[in-house]
């Protein structure tokens, strides 16, 4: 009977398996073990691990159908790694995050959370195999409100490319815009009159982490207009 | 004809998605280009050859239900003025940008046009443009 050679130990199903948790209400964090292969590689070098022989059929009468387990254990990734699930997984943590805000106590959150909700609804009726919003914007987008509590209820629409845009938009012509990107990053606008020559206007743009954009607007007095008072 | 320049004189409609609406008003992002893309798609009310406003927004309405997926409740259409754009980018721009909006025909829609030279990361670039919207309607009947 003739033999073939497959790897002993199943290494690679447990580097699938943690690709796996991209389905899961869990961040996809791409970092395997240093010991095992990456999780998207799938021509890693045979000689890395150490092979055994296995026997098969050669035969055309064998079943075609295919097997309930594989030899070296693929078959037991019963949720193959499809685009599908993984838009399926980011939607309902996006609807968690946004049932996260519903619930809050802060009004302002509340209302963001029904503004998220509509916007989530009509980018899906623009184009149904789309996740919506991006996950890691608006995730980026929640840990920003999160830590300032304070803010005003903003405009909030979606980029182009489906990120969370907000705006607050008070007198004299004044403007804070910030796109919260998929990272922690974020680039924001602001417009503010010029007190020295009222019929200009001072426009400034810029690119911080979430963290420290605060500290970085808070300079050109921003924070006082986009604040609840009281 | 593709490339033209189309005349500062001339008006352009910008189909805004409700996604780029907050509260019935047009934000900034409807200004934004999409990763990959060159150019923003407008429509020069001019090359429409219509009568009125009202016989141009009623024929930008039919070619966005021929040529989009669907035309979202919430949905806007933004008229702003050519060189009322290009000026107030040119002005006010970090870089002082020069915008050009040229001819774009295609088959299905011979007025379609597009504003050049925008990039990814304009932020600033489209609230300046929100700036100059001079009417807005809504883009379905």
């Amino acid at each position: 009977m003739p033999e073939m050679t497959l790897p002993s130990h199943d290494r690679w199903f447990v580097a699938s398996q943690k690709a796996s948790i991209a389905y899961g209400n869990k961040f996809l964090v791409d970092d395997p073990a240093s010991r095992e292969p990456y999780s998207g590689a799938w021509n890693v070098e045979k000689a890395q691990y150490p092979l055994k022989k296995v026997s098969y059929l050669p035969t055309p009468t064998v079943s075609q159908e295919i097997p309930d387990v594989l030899f070296s254990g693929y078959r037991k990734i019963e949720d193959p790694f499809t685009q599908t699930n993984l838009v399926e997984g980011d939607e309902e943590q996006l609807q968690e995050i946004i049932f996260k805000l519903k619930t809050s106590p802060s009004l302002v959150c509340q209302e963001v959370a029904d503004r998220l909700l509509t916007l989530f609804r009509d980018a899906k009726e623009d184009d149904p195999t789309y996740i919506g919003i991006v996950l890691g914007s608006l995730r980026n987008f929640y840990n920003f409100f999160q830590l300032h509590t304070e803010l005003k209820c903003p405009s909030i629409s979606l980029t182009p490319d489906n990120n969370i845009y907000i705006s607050w938009r008070a007198k004299k012509n004044r403007l804070f815009s910030i796109h919260f990107l998929p990272k922690a990053d974020v680039r924001f606008v602001i417009f503010k009159p010029n007190d020295r020559h009222p019929e200009k206007q001072i426009r400034l743009s810029g690119t911080a982490t979430t963290d420290i954009l605060k500290e970085m607007v808070d300079l050109h007095g921003v924070w006082n207009w986009i604040i609840n008072e009281g | 004809m593709k490339g033209d320049k189309i005349p500062d004189q001339d008006h352009i409609a910008r189909y805004c998605r409700p996604t780029h609406t907050s509260d019935g008003q047009i934000q900034a992002t409807a200004f934004m280009l999409r990763s990959g893309e060159e150019s923003l798609s407008v429509n020069c009310l001019e090359l429409l050859n219509c009568s009125g406003r009202e016989s141009e927004v009623a024929q930008l309405r039919t070619i966005y239900a021929t040529k989009l997926r669907s035309v979202g409740a919430r949905a806007k259409i933004a008229i702003l003025n050519v060189g009322e754009v290009r000026n107030h980018v040119l002005t006010e721009s970090l870089d002082r940008r020069n915008l050009e909006v040229l001819h774009d025909p295609q088959s299905e829609d011979p007025s379609h046009s597009g504003i050049y030279n925008l990039r990814e990361d304009d932020e600033l670039i489209a609230e300046l443009i929100l700036t100059t919207v001079r009417e807005t309607y809504n883009a379905r009947a």
